[in-house]
């Protein structure tokens, strides 16, 4: 059911938790999205692995013992951490987000959660650090080309014609070509909406776009993956 | 050591009453002492200055004629109707020349001028003889040797002081005890008012949540108080009212759902199943998990909304936001064969909350999208409403909401009965209702432009403008 991730995607992630089964679940969710998973039960303990040892990313809850979350990553951030994060937090208003975003984290989930959507967005994490590394103008997926200076978009050559959302909602999928991406992932960063329009809005704009990138062409290139979401492939 | 103190004396009440008449009697006795002594003042200024007009005349005389002139002046005088003085002029050997007593009182002979107190004493009609008191002045008579008394009867004098001092003896107290009732007549006033609230909050706190604190529309500060203790047991009520709805609409929206996933787990564990049907059921089950989730959300969202506890307002455009919800929602109408109409007017802003307003919006489309037949039509319109509000209106061409129906659908988990089959959790409406409310707006729900049979709905989300 989960998108089965290759091996050059998998990363060492650190989850803090103080829940154990959810620990468990958290962990068996990113195994077997190919990930390889540390566990820390509160937030001193946490804090202290995730500065002695090298992580691709970590999964952090917002109340722990010992030490809350947000105070956990402010600390780690204040010390230079840069690890990518994610909150994971039954507090899910859009307040405790910002919260949580202004702590240092890129990413936040509310639980409860699909496991799809907590695989896609740690995946997501994983891919961060190299697209800032070095700014870039031409993003490549297969034979699909997206020039973002002069937004000019070919498949194999071929011009195709986009709208401005049509073109951000394939900028992001492309950013994250081989990745899973959930519909709320697209409804905040392609549309920076916090709610839930509902209607299968996002479905319709993929297909949409589907039409106009994979219609002329033999192999598809916007998969639906049942259950979690899209993936562009890579 | 304690001593019982009456209740009434340790309330507050009393304490300004007697603060009051404190205060009251202070200022009382200031302004009595500064009568009497200016009153007093003043009698002896005056009695002086007529004493020293009256030497000035008389030691004219005795410039002008000497000791018989001035003689014969004080003789005048003597006899003069209404004159209140009393004299007396003895020669240098202190012979009585003229004047009203037997002989000169007691004084002494060294000094040229001096002041003298003195009784004497005077035959009444009825042949008894009375001492009055008097005070005066002698002066020596220069180069004659010879002395002039001129006195006045105090007895005037002091009916006066007297009568001063009467008057403050007598009003002093009364005053006081006036200004002790007054104090006391007032804050039982204001005691009476503290008990209507106290009894207001015994009552509220006995369960009686209903109750409110009379309201005298006097406009006075406890009428002030009674209005925001009133506006925050509104608030209270509302939100028991709210936290008991949501129980009773957890109880009944999600128990039938959770019903019927325990049956068929139940049905699951004792019918031996394949593998496909095995995946399948748990599917469905994760599913029906994550409806409930969904509206065990919406519950929670709705209850913190109500209680005023979400959303930041910004000055936001609220234009664009409908620019593009209908963007977003347009494909959607598409893939449904409904036809989707916009008119948007440009620049119109709102002080809310981005998210919510959008959900609010949101949910507006989506149920024009799920109620609407296949060839239907919707359109969104944002327009300038009146008294500078903004009109987000969306109409569709479904069965639409009868009249009496359209109260009840705002309310939480208010859903017609033809609604049931459609997907969702009813709580749509409500929040938009909630939202309006929050944003100091309102919604409004009319019939469409539809057939009568199939009127379709005008939903008009108003808000006030930036």
């Amino acid at each position: 059911m989960l998108a089965a991730t290759t091996q050059e995607n998998a990363m060492r992630v650190l989850v803090i938790e103080d829940d154990t089964e959810m620990a468990s679940f958290i962990e068996k969710v990113l195994v077997e999205a190919g990930h390889s998973v540390d566990k820390a039960a509160d937030g001193q303990r946490g804090l202290e692995k995730a500065r002695s040892e090298d992580f691709d990313a970590m999964v952090v809850d917002r109340m722990l013992p010992e030490k809350d979350g947000l105070t956990l990553l402010r600390e780690f951030r204040d010390a230079g951490g840069t690890t990518p994060a994610l909150f994971l937090s039954a507090l899910g208003d859009v307040q405790n987000k910002v919260q949580g975003l202004k702590a240092g984290a890129e990413d936040y989930l509310a639980k409860p959660f699909a496991p799809a959507e907590l695989a896609a967005r740690v995946e997501a994490l994983g891919r961060r650090t190299p697209v800032q590394e070095a700014p870039v103008t031409v993003l490549k997926a297969g034979d699909l080309e997206m020039n973002l200076l002069t937004r000019k978009v070919t498949r194999a050559g071929q011009k195709i014609d986009l709208q401005p959302r049509e073109f951000r909602l394939l900028e992001f999928l492309m950013r994250h070509a081989g990745q899973v991406v959930t519909r709320t992932m697209l409804l905040e960063k392609v549309w920076d909406y916090n709610f839930d329009p509902q209607t299968n809005v996002i479905d319709v704009h993929v297909s949409r776009l589907r039409a106009k990138i994979d219609k002329d062409f033999e192999e598809p290139l916007l998969h639906t993956v049942r259950g979690a979401g899209y993936r562009l492939q890579g | 050591m304690k001593i019982a103190v009456p209740s009434f004396l340790r309330t507050t009440t009393f304490r300004l009453a007697l603060l009051y008449s404190a205060m009251f009697a202070a200022f009382s006795a200031a302004l009595l002492i500064y009568l009497y002594y200016s009153t007093v003042y003043y009698i002896r200024t005056e009695a002086d200055r007529r004493m020293d007009l009256e030497f000035e005349q008389l030691g004219n005389a005795y410039f002008i004629g000497g000791m018989e002139r001035l003689s014969q002046s004080v003789l005048e005088r003597m006899t003069r109707n209404g004159s209140t003085f009393y004299y007396y002029l003895e020669d240098s050997s202190g012979r009585k020349i003229v004047g009203h007593f037997p002989r000169m009182p007691a004084w002494d002979p060294e000094l040229d001028v001096q002041t003298v107190y003195f009784d004497f004493e005077q035959p009444e009609p009825d042949g008894t003889v009375i001492l009055r008191p008097a005070a005066g002045r002698i002066v020596r008579l220069r180069d004659n040797g010879g002395a002039l008394l001129v006195a006045f009867d105090t007895e005037q004098q002091t009916a006066i002081v007297g009568r001063i001092q009467r008057a403050i003896f007598i009003a002093a107290p009364i005053g006081l005890a006036l200004s002790l009732l007054g104090g006391l007549l007032i804050s039982r006033g204001a005691a009476r008012r503290a008990d209507e609230l106290a009894r207001t909050a015994e009552a509220v706190m006995g369960g009686e949540l209903g109750r409110r604190v009379p309201v005298r529309g006097s406009g006075d500060e406890f009428d002030r108080l009674g209005q925001r203790i009133n506006a925050m047991l509104d608030q209270i009520e509302k939100l028991v009212e709210s936290t008991r709805h949501t129980g009773n609409a957890i109880a009944h929206d999600l128990r039938s759902p959770l019903s019927r996933l325990r049956n068929r787990l139940e049905i699951a564990l004792s019918e031996p199943m394949s593998k496909e049907s095995a995946e399948a059921t748990l599917e469905e089950t994760v599913q029906e998990v994550d409806r409930v989730l969904g509206t065990f959300n919406a519950i929670l969202r709705l209850a913190r909304l109500e209680a005023g506890a979400e959303g930041e307002r910004v000055r936001m455009d609220i234009s664009e936001l409908a620019e593009e919800l209908a963007e977003l929602f347009e494909p959607a109408c598409d893939e449904q064969a409904q036809s989707f109409r916009s008119q948007i007017s440009r620049n119109i802003t709102v002080l809310g909350d981005r998210d919510l307003i959008g959900q609010a919006l949101a949910n507006l489309l989506d149920n024009a999208v799920k109620y609407t037949p296949k060839g239907g039509s919707i359109s969104l319109t944002v327009a300038r409403g009146p008294d500078g509000t903004v009109d987000l209106t969306v109409v569709d061409s479904g069965p639409g909401v009868p009249e009496e129906a359209r109260g009840r659908v705002v309310q939480r988990f208010q859903r017609m009965d033809s609604a049931r089959t459609q997907p969702g959790s009813g709580l749509g409406l409500a929040l938009v209702d909630s939202v309006a409310e929050l944003h100091g707006g309102k919604l409004i729900l009319a019939d469409g432009n539809g057939p009568p049979d199939a009127p379709g709905l005008k939903a008009t989300l108003r808000l006030p403008r930036a």
